[in-house]
């Protein structure tokens, strides 16, 4: 009995011992990030993917790219090419490599010499030669497929040890853009060479070897992935030594974990119950992502070939009320298909304001005081458009405000979309996410005629003109000429409503005030190369 | 002795063989095919075919059955379907981590649940009887997985004092060897094990209470109507005619005798624990078997599935088996049974 005794209050006092917060912070703890991610990575290899969460856990962490995009500067930055020029009327792209750059060095791999041209034509011809020997190593590459990349360059040469020569199949301005962006990552030549004379080449997208910040150190699926920071990293690295993603699929779990301190940073938390996270030292940040979402009309079908029409149907819908509704006022009302962050962004838009009887009226006009239409609604939700079927419900009563009697039809995503291809529906909900920074990026998949063709055009919409205009803007390098085009390309789409742009949506994060350096940049993923940690004293001095 | 012995065990392999008639047949009834759910190697890779020669899978029914039997005893379990990993190295990483929790939570039932439960019976019917009682009422009807989600809110988010998921905080750079954390640590090359092992005993401390609670007061109310009935026994009357104070009648000749009766319900405490441990490890993202299987289910990998259903069967006969012997060896009473 007595023994018992003892041990359950030894027990207890064990328990109650590990109750105490800590004062002092463990090394480890202040030289380490945890950042709760949304959930697994595909793959480490950033090529072989368009989704988010393997974007964020990958790209700029552990590769770096030929070129950067700087987001404040909006222009395009030296990163692994120190500089480039364009030859031969811009169908041709010289390349000149930094010298001096590592890649990583790990348990698995030691590399033997530096980043040079061999690497660029390797990780280039990855995804564009069908006959190398690591095309079908991973299969496909959706980025490159659906810019169209793979099929604008013709080959990758090498100059010389340090040169390389881009050549493409005809100029196009939207290249460089496309070279900026996270899918364009920089792979070793070396370690791939190893890998297949060890007969073992599906590795190099399990155990990555890039010159990012950061080196690869272990996955464990559904648990979490540790990076340790790149010690010879060629420009200004990170000021911690651990980057770990805890994997945390639950949006609730991940608004938990940051407040209990478990993780330093998360994406994605709810935006219904951001007012829980309003503590003193939790900071949340958001920025307008280049996103729209939008209410395309089928202009193939009477009466929305008339722009009369969808001009009506537009004033009739309270956009603002949707943006609180839905959003719970995390966007903002979109007046362009393009966001106001784009360059080419035009200010002067027309603004559809909710006018129900300016509405009506024009409806008179266009003959059709009694309407019947239907609204798809997608079932999934998207950054840029949280809840779909609930917008559509909303945008029903606006209708029936104005004499329209609107059935909202809904299908399986994948159905959804297949049908939407053959141009089943009369109007639909949907939205576009942008990958790059050039402003072709919204235009050409979503509105140009040959889309019409492939599917990407929810409206059916050709219009010779605004087409007209789109190619001359992706011909020229000239960024104020290309400004012009895609004004009056805007303008165009004022006039014509192929469809109604609703919101620009915010992309959420929250983080711990000790976190510093976390970028969050506007086309691509999260990006950890200059966080670093401050202790609590630090903190207190700031 | 030997007789029960060599019964129980009879018995133990007669449960066993089936069982994995049972996970053998589940490769049938999932949907796909039999060696892919068996092995992870799906019908298009390269490797199927010989791997398809080697399970027998044009053979009779019988044949293919030894074939598994001998695989599965040669740690043979095949490959996850979502993740490529051999399942069997994954599984006693993923059970000791369950371990972990389960004993601990056991260990702690025990210690308050026997303890409060004798203390009740010499009580009985007094005032601190009746508190105590309702207490177990209430505690055994109180669902975990609510119960976790209210300790979480007052413990983690209201005061701050515990974190809520997973074995220790990543930072600390614990690579899993055995599974359990506490060993790992020890194991482990790190610099910090002290301050790395009071983390992982914070990471502990809500999963295991939680998960205790049920058996506690099971238990309690277990041991305190059992230490009752024999306290009205007449040799315990005759006990404290001898002179006997009262401490000495309870530990030398009231609780023995009731621990008899008590423990055997421990089997059946240890498959609630096993039970509800898939929750607490959902909850609280343990990186255990429960948690494993849940997923597994999701994702439906089904080599995994069948080995968390064989490795938690598996579990609790092998406990019933010890708990049984235990008793056999300890009671005469039993063995006469």
């Amino acid at each position: 009995m007595t023994k018992a005794f003892s041990l359950l209050i030894s027990a207890t006092t064990i328990l109650l011992s590990g109750c105490e917060p800590s004062t002092e912070e463990v090394t480890p703890l202040s030289e380490g990030i945890i950042y709760c991610s949304e959930g697994n990575p595909d793959t480490f290899n950033p090529q072989l993917v368009t989704s988010g969460t393997t974007v964020d856990a990958t790209a700029a962490q552990l590769y770096d790219r030929l070129i950067d995009y700087d987001a404040e500067k909006q222009a395009f930055v030296p990163a692994l090419a120190e500089s480039w020029e364009p030859l031969d009327n811009g169908t041709r792209y010289r390349f000149y490599l930094r010298e001096g750059v590592e890649f990583h060095s790990t348990d698995y791999f030691s590399p033997t010499r530096e980043f040079n041209a061999e690497d660029v034509r390797f990780s280039f011809n990855r995804w564009l030669d069908e006959t190398s020997l690591y095309h079908n190593v991973g299969g496909s590459y959706p980025f490159f497929s659906a810019t169209g990349l793979d099929k604008l360059i013709q080959k990758v040469v090498k100059v010389d040890e340090m040169t390389v020569d881009i050549v493409l199949n005809n100029a196009d301005s939207s290249f460089l853009a496309n070279l900026a962006t996270d899918f364009a990552i920089i792979l070793s030549a070396e370690y791939a060479q190893l890998l297949s004379v060890k007969d073992m080449p599906y590795l190099i997208d399990q155990k990555p070897i890039g010159t990012g910040p950061y080196r690869f150190e272990s996955f464990r699926k559904d648990v979490l992935i540790r990076y340790t920071k790149h010690p010879d990293y060629w420009r200004e690295g990170p000021g911690i030594k651990q980057l770990v993603y805890s994997i945390t699929p639950n949006a609730n779990k991940r608004m938990l974990k940051l407040v209990t301190g478990e993780c330093d940073i998360i994406p994605y938390p709810l935006i219904s119950e951001l007012q829980a996270l309003n503590r003193d030292d939790i900071i949340v940040t958001n920025e307008v992502s280049p996103n729209v979402s939008f209410w395309a009309f089928n202009t193939k079908r009477p009466p929305f070939d008339d722009p009369l029409v969808r001009q009506a149907l537009s004033h009739a819908i309270n956009r603002q009320a949707i943006i609180d509704t839905i959003y719970y006022g995390n966007a903002e009302l979109a007046r362009s298909i393009l966001p106001p962050t784009s360059w080419a962004y035009d200010n002067q838009g027309i603004q559809y304001d909710y006018n129900p009887e300016k509405a009506r009226k024009l409806l008179e006009e266009a003959g059709h005081s009694e309407l019947s239409i239907n609204i798809w609604a997608m079932p999934v939700q998207r950054v840029y458009n949280p809840n779909a079927r609930r917008m559509a419900e909303l945008m029903q009563s606006d209708l029936a405000q104005v004499g329209v009697n609107a059935r909202i039809v809904s299908y399986e995503w994948n159905t959804f979309r297949r049908r939407l291809s053959r141009g089943e529906h009369d109007t639909v909900l949907i939205g576009w996410y942008a990958d790059n920074a050039d402003p072709d990026n919204f235009f050409r998949p979503l509105l140009s005629c040959a889309a019409v063709a492939t599917g990407g055009n929810r409206a059916n919409w050709c219009h010779p003109g605004f087409d007209q205009l789109l190619y001359e803007a992706i011909a020229t390098t000239n960024a104020n000429e290309r400004k012009a085009l895609y004004q009056s390309a805007q303008h165009i789409l004022n006039q014509q409503l192929p469809l109604l742009p609703i919101a620009h949506s915010r992309r959420y994060q929250a983080q711990k005030k000790s976190v510093r350096g976390v970028q969050l940049p506007p086309y691509g993923g999260i990006n950890f190369r200059l966080a670093t940690k401050v202790t609590t004293a630090e903190e207190s001095e700031q | 002795m030997i007789r029960y012995l060599s019964s129980r065990l009879f018995v133990f392999i007669i449960a066993f063989f089936l069982l994995t008639v049972f996970t053998f047949s589940l490769n049938f009834f999932f949907p796909g095919d039999p060696v892919t759910n068996m092995t992870g190697v799906r019908t298009f890779s390269d490797y199927y075919p010989v791997i398809s020669e080697i399970r027998g899978a044009d053979k009779n029914i019988a044949f293919q059955y030894i074939n598994y039997m001998q695989n599965l005893l040669s740690g043979n379990w095949g490959a996850s379907l979502s993740s490529g990993d051999y399942v069997f190295e994954h599984t006693y990483q993923h059970l000791f981590a369950s371990l972990e929790l389960i004993v601990g939570a056991l260990v702690l039932a025990v210690l308050i649940g026997v303890l409060s439960g004798i203390f009740a019976a010499t009580q009985f019917r007094g005032p601190i009887d009746k508190g105590v009682i309702s207490l177990a009422m209430a505690g055994y009807s109180i669902p975990v997985f609510w119960l976790a989600q209210l300790l979480i809110l007052f413990f983690a988010v209201k005061l701050d004092w515990l974190p809520i998921t997973g074995q220790i905080n990543p930072l600390y750079g614990i690579a899993p060897q055995s599974g359990s954390i506490l060993i790992d640590i020890v194991i482990s090359d790190s610099d910090y094990k002290a301050a790395a092992l009071q983390d992982a005993l914070n990471h502990l401390i809500l999963p295991v209470i939680i998960l205790s609670i049920m058996p506690m007061m099971l238990l309690l109310r277990l041991m305190r109507n059992a230490t009752q009935e024999m306290l009205q026994k007449p040799y315990v009357k005759a006990a404290r005619a001898r002179g006997l104070n009262e401490f000495q009648v309870l530990i030398k000749h009231a609780v023995p005798n009731a621990t008899q009766s008590v423990l055997q319900q421990v089997p059946l405490i240890f498959s609630l624990l096993l039970s509800n441990s898939i929750v607490i490890e959902s909850i609280f993202n343990w990186p255990g078997i429960g948690n494993w299987l849940v997923r597994a289910i999701f994702e439906r990998d089904f080599p995994v599935i069948q080995a968390c259903v064989l490795i938690i069967a598996l579990t609790i006969l092998l406990f019933n088996l010890v708990v049984d012997l235990y008793r056999g060896w300890r009671f005469p009473i039993v063995r006469q049974e």
